[in-house]
């Protein structure tokens, strides 16, 4: 009997054994069949991290692959708010605030928050790291962020550009080229341990692609010495803004493009958007005589007259329509080439009126006027010049000395470089490269020739007419010791709310390039406002005359300029 | 027979475990390492990048033209101002072809500035890249 009831205890606890195993069994089937997936799933999202890899961005270059705009690997703070003990917060406070140079309140505010992550402050500097981590407080922790800085500073600011928080471009080429810059982001699943804390094994890795770098043709120098004589002009005028453009003529590689006011790049959330507008090619305003040259080079392109042909200046005072005309000096009969070296409006417009409206307005916009010429920069305007039909009766007496149009100082420098190259409207470019990391050429820009404007003839005699400015005429202050110089004045009435000529708000430039007789930089230098004295000769010639000076001694490798050099060294031997 | 096959087998089986999971905590033993190594090499090269960029920033022509210029008058040189140097046995040393060198009119008559970059508010002479 016992027996009996012993094998039934043993057969009872086997099937309760064969039961237990048979339904793990079932178990273990189901979800290896039906559940596998699903927590395959959870079981990776226990172990395995995704992390997106951020791509170097490109670093820009001058034309001497000095670098302008360049990552800096930096650290970002976090805090964990719910791990930071409640009476600590308040000491924690005290001691970060004057370390990251923040807000008392906001901070604490931050620390209280009831967060698994916060960030405190996002890239800061080494030191701040440094002086934090010696705090050694618990809660608080770093990540690696990459941050754009200019070693430059405020060189070349308004074309450069600069690149928000995130990496991600907001003004000038950094915004422009930011597609070429940024690359792509990559990932990867990498592992983590029991304690959540990642280690560089990885499942499966798409690796970033690193952004291009661009080669500009701005050459550091050359912008420098460009900001240092801009700046000054600003500041000993006071002045509402000023700008300057170097080009090379031949090519149409901007070599210096510069403004004042002008900012920081490493601190552009502070500054003004006046500050980072750049009114080289985002203002319009009416030239003034720098405008002339258009209308000298169509008069002798279409061989309506010749240099020495003898216009009478009405002794200061001409009738066009409803207006009186006024040269600043009343002259009586000039030559061709005098009413230019003068800039005597009243001549200007005696050639114009034999010109006619049809052909001037032709040559205007030959010369570029009216249109956008293609720089890569964003926000460059096309300026204003309106069709003939438009035209009142006074515009004969006014859109040929300046008055009635508008242009920025990029087309303006543009005009100047067809005489200085012989007569071709190149389009302004600013990079000249892009690269990958490795060096190797993604995309070479060249020069672009947008058309042809006038004959090499008619360049080389306005270059005659334009050297005779420098030389006798209105623009002295602008002559460079050792070179020949061609350039032309400018002095515009800027207009009143009322539409109305303001007597007393003046918009002084120059334009030119050198040497004469083989160009190798053309210059445009605008000053808005500036007092007391407002004329283009007084104002902005001798910012000319120091650019082309520092420029030429610096461009020695140029075959013009070391022949200028060579000779203009031996007469003062001699 | 059978047995010891099965003891064998069942050897063989425990010895590969064994070895696959001391090859995988190994792995992860070299892991933990490198990403120290990595960590301090990354934190090393981090630094190097913001001692590059503190030159380069330092050195820049903003910074250096702001001093020069606006404390000191320094100025461009001129051609007879430079010097071409070569290198000749592990030295520096002067070209002999010089090619724009002051004159002897002017040397003797003082008739121009002289070679030197001078400084003319600040007390101490800077005579860099000048002779």
């Amino acid at each position: 009997m016992y027996i009996v009831n012993h094998h039934r205890r043993i057969n009872a606890v086997f099937l309760l054994f064969f039961i237990f195993l048979a339904f793990c069994i079932a178990r273990l089937l189901f979800i290896q069949f039906f559940r596998a997936t699903y927590l395959k799933g959870i079981a990776k999202k226990q172990y395995n991290l995704f992390v997106e890899l951020e791509p170097r961005r490109g670093t820009i270059y001058d034309a001497n692959l000095k670098p302008q705009a360049v990552n800096i690997s930096i650290d970002s703070l976090y805090a964990v708010p719910n791990e930071i003990p409640e009476l600590d917060k308040e000491r924690i406070t005290k001691k970060l605030s004057p370390i990251l140079d923040m807000d008392y309140s906001s901070l604490k505010d931050k620390l209280y928050r009831q967060k698994a992550f916060i960030w405190l402050a996002r890239k800061i500097t080494p030191g701040q790291t440094e002086a934090i981590k010696k705090l050694n407080i618990k809660g608080l922790g770093f990540l690696k962020e990459t941050k754009r800085c200019y070693p430059n500073g405020y060189l070349a600011s308004h074309l450069v550009g600069f690149a928000g928080l995130d990496n991600v471009g907001l003004e000038g080429l950094e915004l422009l080229y930011d597609r070429s810059l940024k690359g792509e982001n990559g990932f990867a699943f990498f592992l983590r341990d029991a304690r959540q804390k990642r280690l560089d094994l990885y499942e499966n890795m798409v690796v970033p692609k690193d952004g291009y770098d661009l080669i500009l043709t701005i050459d550091e120098v050359i912008q420098y010495i460009a900001e240092r004589e801009i700046d000054k002009v600003y500041r000993a005028y006071r002045a509402n803004s000023a700008s300057i453009i170097v080009m090379d003529p031949h090519t149409g590689a901007i070599l210096a493009l510069a403004k004042r006011p002008t900012f920081d790049l490493n601190e552009y959330a502070k500054v003004s958007r006046a500050q980072i507008h750049d009114s080289a090619i985002c203002d319009l305003f009416e030239p003034g005589s720098v405008f002339k040259i258009v209308t000298a080079s169509a008069a002798l392109e279409e061989k309506k007259v010749v240099e020495e042909d003898k216009f009478f200046c009405e002794n200061g005072s001409y009738k066009v329509a409803t207006h009186i005309l006024h040269d600043h000096t009343p002259h009586g009969w000039l030559t061709f080439r005098e009413v230019i070296t003068e800039s005597s409006n009243i001549g200007t417009t005696k050639v114009a009126q034999i010109l006619g409206p049809q052909t001037l307005y032709r040559y205007v916009r030959l010369f570029g006027f009216g249109e956008k010429l293609g720089i890569d920069l964003p926000g460059e305007i096309s300026g204003s010049i309106k069709e003939p039909r438009l035209w009142s009766k006074v515009s004969i007496g006014a859109i040929p000395i300046g008055q009635e149009v508008g242009v920025t100082a990029l087309q303006l420098v543009s005009a100047v470089s067809v005489i200085a190259n012989g007569g071709q409207l190149m389009k302004p470019y600013l990079v000249r490269e892009i690269r990958d990391k490795y060096g190797e050429t993604i995309k070479a820009i060249s020069p672009q020739l947008i058309r042809k404007v006038i004959s090499i003839d008619t360049a080389s005699r306005m270059k005659k007419i334009l050297t005779g400015v420098v030389e006798d005429g209105t623009g002295k202050l602008a002559k460079v010791p050792g070179f020949t110089v061609a350039g032309k004045t400018g002095t515009a009435q800027k207009l009143e709310p009322n539409g109305a000529y303001s007597h007393d708000k003046f918009i002084a430039s120059f334009i030119g390039f050198a040497p004469a007789e083989d160009p190798a930089i053309s210059v445009v230098v605008t000053v808005d406002e500036p007092r007391p004295y407002y004329f283009g000769g007084v104002v902005a010639a001798p910012v000319f005359k120091n650019v082309v000076s520092d420029t030429l001694k610096y461009l020695k490798t140029h075959p013009s300029v070391l022949e200028a050099l060579a000779s203009h060294e031996t007469d003062r031997d001699n | 027979m059978k047995i010891p096959k099965f003891l064998a087998a069942i050897f063989f089986i425990t010895l590969l475990s064994l070895l696959y999971v001391w090859q995988q905590t190994e792995i992860f033993r070299l892991a933990y390492a490198a990403q120290k190594q990595q960590t301090s090499f990354q934190n090393l090269l981090d630094k190097n990048t913001v001692l590059r960029y503190n030159i380069k920033r330092d050195s820049s022509l903003t910074r250096l033209g702001n001093k020069f210029f606006q404390q000191s008058d320094f100025q461009m040189p001129e051609t007879y101002h430079l010097v071409r140097l070569e290198y000749s046995k592990g030295n520096m040393v002067l070209s002999e072809s010089q090619p724009n060198k002051e004159g002897i009119l002017s040397r003797l008559f003082g008739i121009k500035r002289q070679a030197e970059a001078k400084t003319i508010k600040s007390p101490n002479p800077l005579v860099v890249g000048s002779y």
